[in-house]
């Protein structure tokens, strides 16, 4: 956790206290977080339940290689940023700015590999649910419902990826001005918890879109 | 090396293997409805991004406070929302004879 800084603002009682009441809030919003995307997972829980076949029908039509590769660049991003808080407690702002700069480079290639290069391959093959839809048959249905929730899950993770990005940018560029030492670095974990928190997400989302449904 | 940075190397192996072992699940022969078993990595994944990276057993105790509670909501709203799927007896619906 950051130490204090030397100044704060008047509503806190020392720099300390405005520390741990940053990365409260950040807790108590990854909290609300957890909710949001829980309902997520509950429409899967619930449409894969009374679609087992159509559901895994649709699933084998996602790429398993790109979901994959994608969930090994967000577990990298999320050391590399972890390293890059760990460099800072230790005064070294040079390296915290390298380890934010990888991080954010794995973000931008997860966002290419996912809507620059899947998501278009999903359109072109018809897998968006509708008229047109590329499968046909009694596990249609199913099938459409998984694509359903395989656009709508990884548009609102995207989403939230953009905006991981501004916030790691933000990051890089007041460590670039100097801005952060040991006696001050709250903004670099507030937001390595949410750069964090985004990894979890994927982590949960990758074995629901590409894994469960495969197999024998 | 300092204390920090191995823990950190050790959590990205130990995330890596977990992936590997859910990703080699996936191709055993389960039945349908066994298959979300897969996600077990995945739940452990998460526990150790949360310990590790995330440092929840760091700084103000109210922070666990909101990862449990996060937690406890999350199995409400999973448990009660799956609750009538998981738990419905469907009985065989008789075809009726055309008259």
């Amino acid at each position: 956790m950051s130490e204090a800084s030397q100044t704060h603002e008047f509503q806190y009682s020392n720099a300390h206290h405005q520390a741990e009441t940053a990365i409260s809030g950040m807790w108590l919003f990854l909290a609300t977080e957890v909710l949001f995307f829980g309902a997520l997972f509950l429409t899967w829980i619930y449409s894969r339940h009374w679609n087992q076949a159509g559901f895994d029908a649709g699933a084998q039509q996602t790429e398993l290689a790109i979901g994959t590769i994608n969930t090994v660049i967000l577990v990298v991003s999320s050391f590399a940023y972890s390293a890059g808080v760990a460099f800072i407690e230790t005064g070294n702002g040079r390296r915290l700015i390298q380890c934010c700069a990888a991080a954010w480079l794995l973000g931008v290639a997860f966002l290419i590999l996912k809507f620059g290069i899947e998501w278009r391959d999903d359109f072109a093959k018809h897998l968006f649910p509708g008229t047109g839809f590329a499968l046909h048959g009694p596990l249609s249905g199913g099938a459409q419902i998984f694509f359903v929730f395989y656009f709508l899950g990884t548009a609102l993770h995207g989403l939230h990826m953009i905006g991981g990005l501004a916030l790691v940018g933000w990051i890089i560029l007041r460590a670039s001005r100097g801005e952060f030492s040991p006696a001050f670095y709250t903004p670099v974990v507030v937001v390595g918890l949410y750069w964090s928190f985004v990894d979890m997400v994927w982590i949960v989302l990758y074995p629901m879109i590409y894994l469960v449904g495969r197999g024998p | 090396m300092t204390q920090r940075f191995r823990l950190l190397w050790l959590t990205l192996a130990l995330l890596l293997v977990l992936l590997a072992i859910e990703f080699g699940a996936s191709f055993l022969p389960l039945g349908r409805s066994a298959r979300p078993l897969v996600l077990i990595p995945a739940v452990l994944m998460v526990g150790v991004v949360g310990t590790s990276f995330m440092e929840v057993g760091r700084g103000p105790e109210i922070i666990r406070l909101f990862a449990v509670a996060a937690l406890l909501w999350l199995s409400f709203l999973l448990g009660l929302g799956s609750l009538d799927a998981l738990t419905r007896i469907e009985y065989p619906v008789q075809a009726a004879n055309p008259r």
